[in-house]
């Protein structure tokens, strides 16, 4: 085999505002200071010297109570609730640091669409261009009752509103033109207001006069990615996203689907290069390929726990009450959801008539397993980047700051010295990151 | 039943120096040793998990002693290249609220005026939080660097004595209340409270006074290692805290009511003056794999005797590769170094070279291993043997990963077991280590 | 009670672009928005011991002033504006005492959102938060939110008061010892102790219960601005503290016994809501040059009158442009915004022509002008005067050369007159506020 230079993927993080693995051995302090941001600073600092993209932080709105009918083992859990608000942890996140990207996720089914231009043109201010907007139409009833609705839109639709909304905050970023700040003493004209004009958007579902209050951000418009995987979605995504989020599993299914992504961006007038796709990985690392088997083993052994806490996550985003099936059968064919579709679609796939008990056994979020000392799960990826043609990974683990150094102390060196990923920030935006290679 | 709450430090056994870089989990070791980020993320996360303080090892050489060659401490960076940790704790004071920061400072090599008034810049920058490790250099090399012969071990500590004195007599050469800051008046100090020494002393003399105002804790708090009588008499004497490392639980107590004996012959309160035992637990997930890490990591190290062999001549400026390793080292040699740590080391001569280096672990005093839930029990249950006073943590290997267990696995159970801090009483280094 | 009574210092302000054009303004102006600005000035304004800081916002660029927005753009002081809400956790990440207040409107935020940003915020900041609560005032901004108008004034008020009832509610809906941590049963959040409110008015609608726990401050500051009667009527139910602007030391004295009057018929304490006043003092080396400085700063606004007449018609939304400069306000101008801003512009007014009302109005409640002595004796007799409780510094140019004025000129003065804080006495925002 002749030596040629390894293509560079991306690496990203997964994590919510969240408490996450308080009951973990090593939790340190977390369980109580979680909320003012602290251990987030750390976290974010160890993922820019590891020159990861960005930090992608999701978001819900609301406490479930679906998984029996109460909000016990939802917030007994603590994953899910209580949750921070993403965006106002990322402009805290981002002045802490230099080069790296934070994604905050926020709901165009929620969020008034001048209130997120605004916001998130502020954020790229202060962050000289590294913020991002994880765009969600939000799944649950739940939430929507919290802002004084009865229940969401259904699916199909929030997809369409979800289209005119990006369209009327992007006009609201472009009101000012880049060269609308002149600052100019001579004439004493700071802004020229002939650069600065209102939109007039009149939407089917959205209304904005504009200009908006703000300059245009330093990035024109902030990063917007997205986590698509029924066909609404990924139309919406390869229309508008900057990067991906993507849910299938084995290196087959991410192929096909990161080839279909690209054909559709390719439809919608876009460089397929444009759009990133990043699939889900939960590295298990020790410091030999056994030891890392074992601990497997060991996250695994508790096969009850497993799969509650699966069931109680998943009737949460579902607004299915898990707790009612039988877990000695197949996921009923009457089960539906409004919310995750298509995380339902791939988890009936996946189950493939197995009773709910074995489908929750083997079930995994990630894309593929990755487990050994860093060599070998540097192997793993390698090879499933060769297969899928990239973009790269997004990692969502136990978010302590061992596991975090595992990644960015153990793994990420050995992918580096690989040339599989990048040494250094070549440029100063979070766009110029994603569209790096 | 628990131990009374003991203390902890962090004992950076390699200074401001090159830490874990081509181990596994080594980040960017490698190449970012010389920035403050590792040591500043190290500082925060100890301050977070309960640490009185971190203290900064150094040195002033580039090794010559095995083989009479560099080779094998640059080729492994091994206790060089090094920084001066006096600027590194400038920087962490800053990155840091409570946490106090200890600076090693050979007396050998500086004039007491300028450890004087660097420890006291150093202790207001910090908000009172500055200790001083104080050692008289052991290194040959080092003092060539300065550009003289070593002193003899009994004469440097002798020397040390009168440095200390000197020292004291300049942070005291402001009276407490010298400085007024009058704004209405004008004053802003009284000269009259601002004495001149003229100090002669048998090694140094110096006029005084300091010029710098008197610092928070008025002096740094004094720390240091020692292991010969003159060592212990001179730490029984000053120092507030003594790093120690007597093998096994027995002579750890017997270590401990020795020093707090001759604490009580200086008149002092025996309270005043904490012990603290250097360990380095390795932890795992389960115990098992705990054992094995550590079974593995003395595999490889006794499978590198050059290694073993290169630290011990660097430690006691002893060439050991001149000695056949199948037989014990010759019985008049000591070491001008290290002294009593090398005579431990050396053995009753009825065992070899090779059997004395693999035997002989540098740095722990007991065995730790495990969960941090049993780390734990096992500190517990080693206090309550001994009768305190703490524990300094020495980071090997040195990485974030690490540092993560102690600070976010060990801490938390050494909590809950109500073992340690969950937080400072205190702004001042010293009144937090008295504190218990 | 002897001796002068300590009062409280608020600073009132924008994210907004520095002053660029008096010749002090560095190079602010040019890179506001990277934040290092506002960074400098909160962590010089803790350093002063200001209770706070308070930013204004509004959400539109005006046209009002002459049909475009032309006036508004080429000065740069409406807008751009930032989000003070994205401000926030940088500003409270960078101090560890003073409060920050931010505005949020009633009219634009869907309440839940309100509640939950808040809540983070005051976790973040450790309990420094306020809320400052408008209705909003301005057609242009509701236009931008896909409304036709903002509802009639006195109906902002009705829904208002709602409002601040539902997110009481919800910040009410988490107990504050929900949060229990039982690793043993695995048990993070004690599901009893958070409750759904299912609260249906007759604006809003929201089930909840928040998905974040329970603020540090339980609920955090809320302040208020409002001179009419429904706006006083609200404050007096809800606000912390009231930013006010009456003209001179009778109406101050005026405004703040009809405040606590109310705040008593509500059923409160009336030492729980601190009533502060708007000044901008200018300060000087000598009398004379404070003198001299206002007379520059005078004449210049005569010169160029439209700074403040563009201010006007967009706090108002009346077009200033169409009127003769140096002509009273005619009598048949109305607005739907702030009513009683005109109302108390008509008032104060008379019959000044236009330019010299520019001249003459100050966005301040009495003028303070002199050496910083002399300033602080001025603020200290009024204060005695009017009974309490502070004054709010509305930045007047706003640069870090004005900023250093009151921090480092004014400030020391009124410390020594024992007139203001030398210190933080509270962790959290309301608990200093309501120290005294």
């Amino acid at each position: 085999m002749t030596t040629v230079e390894a293509a560079k993927f991306h690496l990203a993080w997964f994590k919510s505002f969240t408490p996450h693995d308080w009951r973990s051995t090593w939790s340190g302090s977390e369980e109580r200071d979680w909320m003012t941001g602290d251990s987030h600073v750390d976290f974010l600092r160890a993922l820019e010297r590891a020159r990861f993209d960005f930090l992608m932080l999701e978001d819900s709105l609301m406490v479930s109570d679906t998984y029996g009918g109460t909000a016990e083992a939802s917030l007994a859990q603590g994953g899910y609730a209580p949750k921070g608000d993403p965006a106002l942890l990322a402009s805290m996140l981002l002045s802490e640091t230099k080069r790296i990207g934070v994604i905050a996720t926020m709901s165009s089914t929620f969020v008034p669409p001048w209130l997120l231009a605004r916001t998130s043109a502020t954020i790229d201010h202060l962050s000289g261009g590294r913020f991002g907007w994880n765009c969600v139409t939000s799944s649950e009833n739940r939430a929507a009752q919290n802002f004084g609705m009865d229940a969401l839109p259904p699916h199909d639709e929030r997809y369409e509103r979800a289209a005119e909304y990006v369209e009327v905050v992007k006009q609201l970023w472009d009101s000012w033109e880049p060269d609308a700040f002149v600052m100019d003493q001579e004439s004493g004209t700071y802004v020229d207001h002939t650069k600065v004009n209102p939109i007039h958007f009149e939407g089917r579902w959205h209304r904005s006069r504009g200009p908006l209050n703000l300059m245009r951000p330093p990035q024109g418009h902030p990063v917007i990615c997205q986590a698509g995987g029924s066909p609404a979605g990924k139309a919406f995504a390869a229309g508008n996203a900057d990067v991906l989020l993507s849910l299938p599993k084995g290196l087959p299914d991410m192929k096909r689907y990161r080839d279909d992504i690209r054909e559709l961006a390719e439809k919608a007038g876009r460089d397929p290069d444009d759009i990133k796709v990043l699939f889900i990985i939960s590295p298990i690392l020790a410091d030999t390929d056994d030891e890392a088997r074992e601990l497997q083993a060991m996250m695994n052994s508790d096969v009850e726990a497993k799969i509650k806490a699966q069931m109680v996550n998943w009737s949460a985003t579902m607004e299915i009450d898990f707790s009612r099936f039988d877990l000695d059968r197949p996921l009923p064919d009457d089960a539906v959801t409004n919310g995750h579709q298509s995380t339902l679609a791939t988890f009936r796939k996946f189950a493939n008539g197995r009773t709910l008990r074995e489908a929750f056994t083997a079930y995994r979020t990630e894309a593929i397993e990755v487990v050994g000392s860093p060599a070998t799960a540097a192997d793993t990826l390698q090879e499933a980047m060769e297969f899928v043609g990239g973009d790269g990974f997004l990692v969502m683990g136990p978010t302590n700051r061992r596991y975090v150094h595992e990644i960015t102390d153990g793994l990420v060196p050995e992918l580096q010295r690989r040339g599989l990923v990048r040494t250094e920030y070549a440029g100063t935006h979070l766009r110029d990151h994603l569209r790096e290679f | 039943m628990s131990a009374k709450m003991f203390h902890l430090g962090w004992f950076l056994g390699n200074g401001f120096g090159v830490q874990a870089w081509n181990s596994e989990w080594a980040g960017t070791g490698a190449t970012d040793w010389m920035m403050p980020d590792q040591y500043i993320d190290l500082a925060r996360s100890i301050e977070r998990g309960g640490f009185d303080f971190l203290m900064m090892e150094d040195s002033v050489q580039i090794p010559n002693a095995y083989q009479g060659s560099s080779e094998y401490y640059l080729r492994t960076a091994s206790a060089a290249p090094k920084q001066d940790p006096a600027v590194l704790a400038g920087i962490l004071s800053q990155f840091t609220e409570k946490l106090g920061i200890v600076a090693t400072l050979t007396t050998t090599f500086y004039h007491p005026f300028t450890v004087a008034r660097l420890m006291s810049t150093l202790d207001h920058v910090s908000k009172g939080r500055i200790g001083w490790n104080i050692v008289t250099g052991s290194s040959t090399y080092a003092a060539k660097n300065f550009g003289f012969d070593m002193p003899e071990h009994d004469l440097r500590y002798e020397m040390a004595d009168e440095f200390v004195e000197l020292a004291c007599k300049l942070w005291d050469s402001w009276e407490p209340d010298a400085v007024l800051a009058d704004v209405e008046k004008g004053v802003y100090a009284d000269h009259t409270k601002v004495h001149t020494l003229d100090f002669e002393g048998k090694f140094y003399s110096s006029r005084g006074p300091l010029n710098t105002t008197p610092s928070p804790q008025g002096r740094p708090v004094f720390l240091q290692a020692g292991g010969s009588d003159q060592g212990k008499d001179l730490a029984a004497k000053y120092v507030e805290a003594i790093i120690a490392n007597p093998p096994g639980v027995e002579k750890m107590k017997a270590y401990r009511e020795d020093i707090r004996r001759r604490a009580v012959e200086h008149g002092r309160d025996p309270d005043t003056i904490k012990v603290m035992y250097l360990v380095s637990p390795v932890f795992g997930e389960t115990d098992d794999e705990a054992e094995e890490k550590l079974a593995r990591r003395e595999r490889a190290k006794n499978s590198n005797i050059e290694g073993l062999l290169a630290g011990r001549s660097h430690l006691a400026s002893i060439d050991l590769s001149q000695f056949p390793l199948d037989e014990p080292l010759p019985d008049d040699l000591i070491s001008n170094g290290h002294r009593s740590s090398f005579a431990n080391f050396k053995g009753d001569g009825t065992q070899t070279l090779r059997e004395r280096i693999l035997a002989h672990s540098a740095t722990d005093a007991v065995h730790l291993c495990g969960t941090p839930a049993t780390v734990a029990a096992q500190m517990d249950e080693i206090m309550q043997e001994v009768g305190g006073d703490g524990f300094l943590i020495v980071g090997t290997p040195m990485h974030r990963r690490y540092v993560a267990e102690v600070t976010d696995g060990l801490s938390p159970a050494l909590r809950r077991r109500g073992l340690i801090r969950s937080n400072f009483s205190h702004q001042l280094l010293r009144d937090n280590l008295l504190a218990f | 009670m002897t001796g002068p009574d300590m009062f409280h210092l608020g600073w009132f302000g924008s994210f907004i672009p520095t002053t660029w054009q008096s010749g002090w303004d560095g190079t602010d102006a040019g890179r506001w928005m990277d934040g290092t600005f506002y960074v400098d000035k909160v962590r010089t304004l803790e350093r002063a011991c200001f209770d706070f800081i308070l930013f204004e916002d509004s959400s539109m660029v005006s046209d009002v002033y002459g049909g475009s927005s032309e006036a508004t753009l080429k000065r740069g002081g409406w807008a751009p504006k930032g989000d003070p809400v994205a401000l926030a956790p940088i500003l409270a990440r960078a101090t560890e005492h003073i409060g920050i207040s931010v505005t949020m409107s009633t009219s634009f935020y869907p309440p839940w959102m309100l509640a939950r940003s808040v809540a983070t915020l005051d976790h973040m900041s450790r309990g420094r938060i306020g809320w400052n609560i408008v209705t909003s005032s301005e057609d242009l901004a509701a236009r931008n939110f896909g409304m036709d108008a903002l509802p009639p004034h006195d109906e902002r008020y009705a829904r208002a008061d709602e409002y601040v009832d539902l997110v009481t509610r919800l910040w009410d809906s988490w107990d504050a010892d929900a949060l229990v941590m039982d690793r043993e049963r695995g048990v993070y959040v004690d599901h009893t102790k958070v409750r759904p409110i299912d609260f249906v008015g007759k604006y809003y609608k929201s089930r909840g219960p928040l998905n974040t726990l329970r603020p540090p401050q339980g609920r955090p500051v809320l302040t208020q601005a409002g001179g009419s009667p429904a706006g006083r009527q609200f404050a007096s139910r809800y606000a912390d503290m009231v930013m006010a602007l009456p003209k001179g030391v009778p109406a101050m004295k005026e405004y703040r016994d009809d405040i606590r009057m109310r705040v008593a018929a509500e059923g409160r304490d009336p030492d729980q809501t601190k009533v502060m006043y708007v000044v901008s003092p200018i300060l000087g080396e000598t009398h004379q040059h404070a003198l001299d400085r206002k007379a520059a700063k005078d004449e210049a606004v005569r010169q160029h009158p439209e700074g403040q007449l563009i201010g006007w018609s967009g706090s108002m939304e009346i077009d200033f442009s169409t009127f003769d400069l140096d002509k009273p306000l005619p009598d048949d101008v109305a607005t739907n915004g702030h009513q009683s801003t005109l109302a108390n512009f008509r008032k104060w007014a008379g019959d000044r022509t236009l330019r010299e009302a520019c001249v003459a109005y100050r966005t301040e409640s009495m003028e303070l002008i002199g050496t910083p002595d002399e300033v602080a004796a001025q603020m200290g007799e009024a204060m005695e005067e009017v009974g309490g409780d502070g004054f709010l510094i509305w930045n007047q140019p706003h640069n870090r050369r004005y900023i250093g004025e009151i921090a480092d000129g004014l400030v020391p003065a009124l410390q020594n007159r024992g007139l203001m804080r030398t210190g933080y006495t509270h962790e959290h925002f309301r608990d200093n506020l309501l120290e005294f």
